[in-house]
């Protein structure tokens, strides 16, 4: 198990390189003056040539990716000239907010979409199962900020259930739980969007499958009730394959949030990603990407790792 | 001529014409989706205003005899709009969608056909792009080529072959296997000949599938696009700046401007879904 993670780790760094030097590439697809761009419009010629010189602009494209490589194996996200702060304090200030976010719409999502899977395989080619089939197929055919801005629309200004958006109410200065949690239910909501129909899809299926194998009618012969079968045995069988899914959902999640973040104003790293994409923050933009890329790629190891632990048969040779 | 398929038992080994059975659903979507078609590309024939043609005195005019879904707040004709939006959402998500495939395929066949390193190299770069959200790809190349319908649907069509690359891939491994591979190849047939008129032709039927799901998640991107400001210009009318834009004129209380375009996007997605999940449930 321990080599497995290792070799698991080992083989995550030619993925994040390779992930660097695409962003790196990106940017240089970019029209224009960098070293312009990234001082602003109002900067002085000795600005720009400073910056230019600083972060070696006036070099091949190869040694600048070199600099700056050898820089983030010291955990120096470069500076970010816009927002005059540094990219990992930026990051630092907002990736909380925004895990916070993602955690609670993959628990929402999780806590829908599997109960609503297992009844829908239980009672089968029923009304029931038709008319949810259905519903999950409006949710996945819908734009997400349609879907938040009926929220938006429903709970917060017409029934004034919910704060319109925003992290907290702005007059209590210091950090205010109820606060944030009243700020998280809309956005989660719009976010749990995302995966809730691929994944309560996913659990119908593979319930209808577990249920039909020998040893769930095995179960039932032998005179368990049909919770017990459904919850003891092929539920387990059926969330198996269903972790691996939680790991790829995670990019899904990420780019989730740009929007939903967007939709309610929530100054998570979504907002972020959009507003430095939009005035090219060219050092914002890649520290995002590979701080992002490397939550990834951990969310795919521990939903390997999870695998094995519900698994007995998966070795890890 | 007699039905004969009705009356004789299933004859093995003899190929003959079977009745296709379509889901009632599926067929309700392919109706939709020809319907949508027709509408938006025919439009000038039956509707005879101008998409762009401003009348700001009857601006947001609600739904009458002579615009009848009502009009915009620069007095635009909102049917107008909507069906010549349709033209670029519909062509934005129907040719992204073929760029996907097409670059997707192609990765994919040669991948898995070669198999060894350059499978692995190949797959790993398909790792990469993966562990970058989609859309962080669609901002950066939006912002960098902003603009026109053609970009959209290249830098839509670029982010999104990934999946398609390796559900193509494993699809030829398995079917490299096969005897008439094996008989092509000693018959002569060249690596390109093998892959392009034996393997892939026989893994259609997961890309035309694919091809459908494909269509409707380019059209939902480009409504996000179109929601970040990064989509088809004002304006041009596409489904997706319609919708957003019709949010801010909630505040004009215009109500009227926000079903139309929603219901066009979520009813021809749905569409294209569920023709999707027909065409997979069939392979199977």
């Amino acid at each position: 198990m321990f080599q497995f993670i290792l070799k698991r780790l080992l083989l995550a760094i030619p993925t994040l390189l390779g992930v660097t030097i695409l962003t790196f590439i990106l940017l240089h697809l970019a029209p224009g003056n960098l070293a312009q761009t990234l001082a602003g419009e109002n900067a002085t010629p000795a600005q720009v040539a400073r910056i230019t010189h600083e972060l070696g602009l006036d070099r091949p494209v190869y040694e600048q990716y070199g600099i700056w490589l050898s820089k983030l194996a010291h955990g120096d996200l470069g500076f970010s000239y816009r927002r005059q702060a540094s990219v990992l304090s930026l990051i630092g200030e907002r990736i909380g907010r925004t895990l916070l976010l993602m955690g609670s719409a993959l628990a929402l999502s999780i806590v829908i979409a599997v109960p609503l899977g297992v009844y829908q395989a239980f009672r089968r080619n029923t009304l029931f199962d038709r008319a949810a089939s259905a519903l999950v197929f409006i949710a996945w055919s819908m734009p997400t900020f349609w879907f938040g801005t009926i929220l938006i629309a429903l709970f917060a200004v017409q029934l004034r259930w919910s704060p319109v958006g925003g992290l907290q109410t702005i007059d209590t200065a210091s950090f205010d739980w109820p606060s944030r949690l009243a700020h998280l239910i809309l956005p989660a909501a719009t976010l749990a969007l995302v995966s809730l129909a691929g994944w309560s899809r996913y659990i119908r299926g593979s319930m209808v499958e577990q249920l039909q194998e020998d040893y769930a009618r095995t179960a039932r012969a032998k005179g368990l009730p049909a919770t017990a079968v459904l919850f003891r045995h092929t539920l387990r069988n059926a969330l198996i394959p269903f972790i691996t899914l939680l790991g790829g959902t995670i990019p899904a999640l990420f780019g989730g949030a740009v929007i939903t973040e967007q939709i309610f104003a929530y100054p998570g790293m979504g907002q972020l990603f959009w507003q430095s994409a939009t005035d090219r923050d060219y050092f914002t933009l890649l520290g995002m990407t590979v701080i992002t890329a490397l939550l990834v790629i951990l969310g795919n190891l521990l939903a390997d790792v999870l695998y094995g632990v519900v698994d007995p048969r998966v070795r890890y040779d | 001529m007699i039905d004969a398929t009705l009356t004789l038992p299933v004859d093995e080994g003899f190929p003959r014409r079977r009745r296709v059975h379509v889901d009632p659903i599926a067929a309700a979507g392919m109706v939709w989706i020809a319907l949508a078609l027709l509408a938006c590309w025919l439009a000038p024939f039956f509707l005879h205003i101008d998409a762009y043609a401003t009348d700001v005195a009857h601006a947001y005019a609600q739904p009458n005899g002579t615009h009848w879904l009502g009009t915009d707040g620069l007095g635009r004709d909102e049917l107008a709009r909507l069906l010549i939006g349709g033209r670029i959402t519909l062509s934005v998500g129907i040719v992204a969608a073929l760029v996907a495939m097409f670059i997707g395929t192609l990765y994919g066949a040669l991948s898995g056909y070669y198999g060894g390193w350059f499978d692995s190299m190949l797959m790993r770069v398909v790792d990469v792009f993966l562990s970058v959200p989609t859309i962080f790809l669609l901002l950066f190349l939006a912002a960098l080529f902003n603009g026109s319908e053609l970009t959209l649907m290249l830098v839509i069509g670029f982010t999104a072959w990934l999946g398609p690359s390796r559900l193509v891939r494993g699809e030829v491994l398995t079917l490299k296997e096969r005897l008439y591979v094996e008989a092509a190849r000693s018959s002569g047939a060249g690596d390109w000949r093998i892959i392009f008129r034996h393997v892939v032709p026989n893994a259609m039927g997961t890309i035309i599938t694919t091809t459908t799901f494909m269509v409707a998640s380019a059209m939902l991107a480009e409504t996000a696009l179109s929601y970040l400001g990064i989509g088809i210009r004002l304006p041009v009318p596409s489904w997706g700046n319609l919708l957003s834009s019709a949010q801010s004129d909630l505040f004009a209380r215009a109500y009227w401007l926000i079903l139309p375009p929603g219901l066009a996007i979520l009813i021809t997605v749905c569409a294209f879904n569920f023709v999707g999940d027909w065409l997979r449930e069939k392979q199977t």
